[in-house]
């Protein structure tokens, strides 16, 4: 099957025949890369919304670096997940391999001493392993991907209550002059809250976490849209069974984005790790479901083949700064979980295609210019 | 070949898995041990091992239980937070024909048909740390988070002699020690009038989601005094957003649990990181001795409320020491 974006791209040249073009040709060109427009309308509501009730307290840097780090390794799932939808899949098991991730970071910097530049890596393999047998199950042992992760989500939070004994492990590693250790300093800049990096090069430097978070996104969004594997991702999850026939190895495909998915939820581990200064043999427990809402809010739809790491990091930011906007005007949790669920309706009724169309319809009849065959579909 | 290797894959699998099982299997149901000698079976149905407190009240009982050589402890049953599956894990010990029951429970009415059960079939249950709703059992064990709460309160008073803002952070809140240390903590603090609980959140026990509810109110609240957290594990997470803004050392934090682990909140109040914390006792030791004294015919209490220790600077070396269970049971 032909890539939907690149159809979309050429309709629109048709449609201005070669002329230069317009601001609103090039505006489409980069709408399916940018996401959906629905998804920049709710997040500038959110921001709105902030700056109405709570002013100076919710825009300032302390504040925004606080919220979308909160949610980073969140986000950071999101973006996997994200892969593993637009091939028509689901990955539940990337919150507990978070928890594995984030254990193993914390037992290598307390009983081995490693530094997280090699904490990291090996992480991210352990997820990738993860990854690699929901790859194998749901291609080779054709195993559909929702149960195959399922069991993976238990088989690997399993696995981390085991290894960790059920007790959480703290990664701020002191020495006998009660100073920390030179190693367990270095893991706090990967998102101990008031951590930053690059502290030279940026001023006050940057929130490790939310650095991680922008680099993969625009990293996988990149692959996505420029290379042939990007291509075929979107191919599978628009019909699996006409990528086959045009050439397209299927279960190649699949199993490299569970392998990315577990990879990416490997990478996340220390960074949770490092957020709460220890690693609790809950942690990441339900994360995937926020993954999955930022997805979903982000416009990517679970029948595959569609949707985007760009809107799906404006869906991350849409649930993190909701949650900062409500907390900081107190609304109570039973609230708070009311108006996140109904968010993930409203957001998918209107990302459906052509649901602007169809509500502008009646009004542009009413002003009584036609509307111009051909658009908004 | 490739339509053999499929289902040698899935084979092979389900039969690493079955053994797997298999070897963890319960090895033991009868009353009667080696030597001639009467060997008395205990069965321990626990709500939730992956919580470190109920992880170290595991270890705790494995110890105490290895203090008496005529007790025996099956391996401990995890109902994973889950009624259902404690139900039938009590069940299960009641057809085993356990000498003694012992019961963590997950929530109360769901288990009170099951510990009832255990009572018509004679079997001595002992209830720890949460309640059920029949008297019949043999031994009620468990700590008192009202007072608890209370004491927390009182501690703040004394911390905040000229009034001031308290957060508050709590547990889950349909739990029921969240409900009692909110409500102990707010029957305290009344005392002095100029104390002010000025928010109050529920970070569902985790040190994860206490960060961001802190940091959103450090950005909301120019002054806050003291933070209580229904677990130490909140408040450290408290302690963590406040002290990447440097607010760390003009507030106070209290938090509950003090587990004596590399992790826990008797270390933290050795650090200086938490004012004070308030050991919430874990019965194993108490448990441990009940069982013994009921497998050998002797009376016990029916209800046996323990009481908390409050941990400062000045006793935490040695209140960590008194609880540490590292090193003391191998394996």
């Amino acid at each position: 099957m032909p890539d939907q974006t690149a159809t979309e791209e050429e309709t629109v040249a048709a449609e201005t025949g070669g002329s230069p073009p317009r601001l609103r040709t090039r505006m489409r060109r980069l709408l399916p890369v940018l996401g959906s427009l629905q998804g920049y309308i709710g997040l500038i509501l959110v921001i709105v919304l902030g700056l109405a009730t709570k002013g100076e307290v919710f825009w300032n840097q302390t504040n925004l670096t606080n919220a979308v780090g909160a949610f980073a390794s969140r986000g950071i799932l999101a973006v996997g997940v994200t892969l593993v939808i637009l091939t028509g899949g689901i990955d539940l098991s990337v919150g507990s391999i978070l928890g594995i991730g984030s254990m193993v970071s914390a037992m290598m910097l307390v009983h081995h001493n490693m530094t997280p530049w090699e904490i990291v890596p090996i992480c991210m393999l352990v997820g990738a392993f993860f990854g690699l047998c929901n790859g194998v199950g749901t291609t080779w042992l054709r195993i559909q991907s929702f149960v195959m992760t399922l069991a993976m989500l238990s088989v690997v939070r399993g696995l981390d209550r085991q290894y960790s004994n059920n007790v959480s492990v703290g990664t701020q590693v002191v020495n006998d002059q009660g100073h920390l250790t030179p190693h367990s300093a270095q893991f706090q800049d990967l998102g101990t809250p008031g951590h930053n990096v690059l502290t030279g090069v940026l001023g006050q430097g940057v929130y490790y976490p939310v650095l991680a978070l922008v680099v993969v996104c625009v990293v996988f969004q990149l692959i996505l849209s420029k290379t042939r594997f990007g291509r075929h991702v979107y191919a599978v999850g628009g019909n699996a069974t006409a990528a086959r026939l045009s050439g397209v190895n299927v279960t190649a495909v699949t199993i490299t984005v569970f392998v990315l998915s577990g990879l990416l939820a490997g990478f996340a581990g220390p960074i949770d790790a490092a957020y709460s200064a220890s690693a609790d043999p809950l942690a990441g427990t339900s994360y995937e479901l926020d993954a999955i809402a930022a997805a979903v809010i982000g416009g990517t739809s679970l029948a595959g083949g569609r949707g985007t790491i760009v809107g799906t990091f404006v869906g991350a930011l849409i649930l993190t700064l909701l949650d900062n906007v409500l907390g900081l005007n107190a609304v109570s949790d039973n609230w708070q979980l009311v108006i996140k669920g109904l968010i993930v309706v409203a957001a998918v009724v209107l990302q459906r295609p052509g649901f602007f169309a169809a509500a502008l319809t009646p009004v542009r009849r009413l002003i009584g210019s036609s509307p111009r065959e051909g658009d908004e579909k | 070949m490739k339509s053999l290797i499929r289902p040698l894959v899935a084979v092979v699998a389900v039969v690493t898995l079955a053994a797997g099982c298999a070897s963890k299997a319960p090895s033991a149901s009868g009353g009667s041990g080696a030597g001639g000698k009467k060997q008395f079976v205990v069965g321990y149905s626990q709500s939730n091992n992956a919580e470190p407190y109920r992880a170290q009240l595991n270890l705790q009982l494995e110890y105490f239980m290895k203090q008496h050589p005529d007790m025996k402890l099956l391996p401990i049953a995890d109902a994973h937070q889950s009624s259902a599956t404690q139900v039938s894990q009590v069940q299960n010990f009641i057809q085993q024909k356990v000498d003694v029951l012992i019961v963590s429970p997950n929530e109360p009415a769901p288990l009170t048909a099951a510990v009832q059960q255990a009572c018509q079939a004679k079997i001595p249950v002992i209830i720890l740390d949460r309640s059920v709703n029949t008297d019949c059992y043999t031994s009620f064990i468990g700590g008192d988070n009202y007072e608890i709460g209370k004491l927390a309160g009182q501690e703040a008073v004394k911390q905040l002699p000229n009034g001031g803002n308290v957060v508050e952070l709590r547990g889950i809140m349909s739990d029921q020690p969240q409900i009692d240390r909110d409500k102990g903590f707010r029957d305290a603090v009344k005392a002095n009038p100029k104390i002010k609980i000025v928010a109050d959140r529920e970070a569902k026990w985790l040190k994860d989601s206490a960060v961001p509810i802190m940091q959103q109110w450090l950005s909301k609240y120019p002054k806050i005094d003291l933070v209580y957290g229904h677990n130490d594990p909140m408040t450290l997470g408290a302690y963590l957003a406040a002290k990447a803004q440097h607010r760390e050392s003009q507030i106070k934090f209290i938090g509950i649990d003090g587990l004596a682990i590399p992790d826990g909140g008797i270390r933290a109040v050795q650090l200086g990181e938490l004012t004070s914390t308030f050991v919430y006792p874990t019965c194993a030791k108490e448990a441990a001795d009940t069982a013994y004294a009921i497998a050998h015919g002797q009376q016990v209490g029916k209800k046996q409320v323990l009481h908390t220790t409050q941990v400062t600077k000045e006793n935490a070396a040695q209140l960590y020491k008194q609880y540490d269970m590292s090193g003391k049971i191998s394996g």
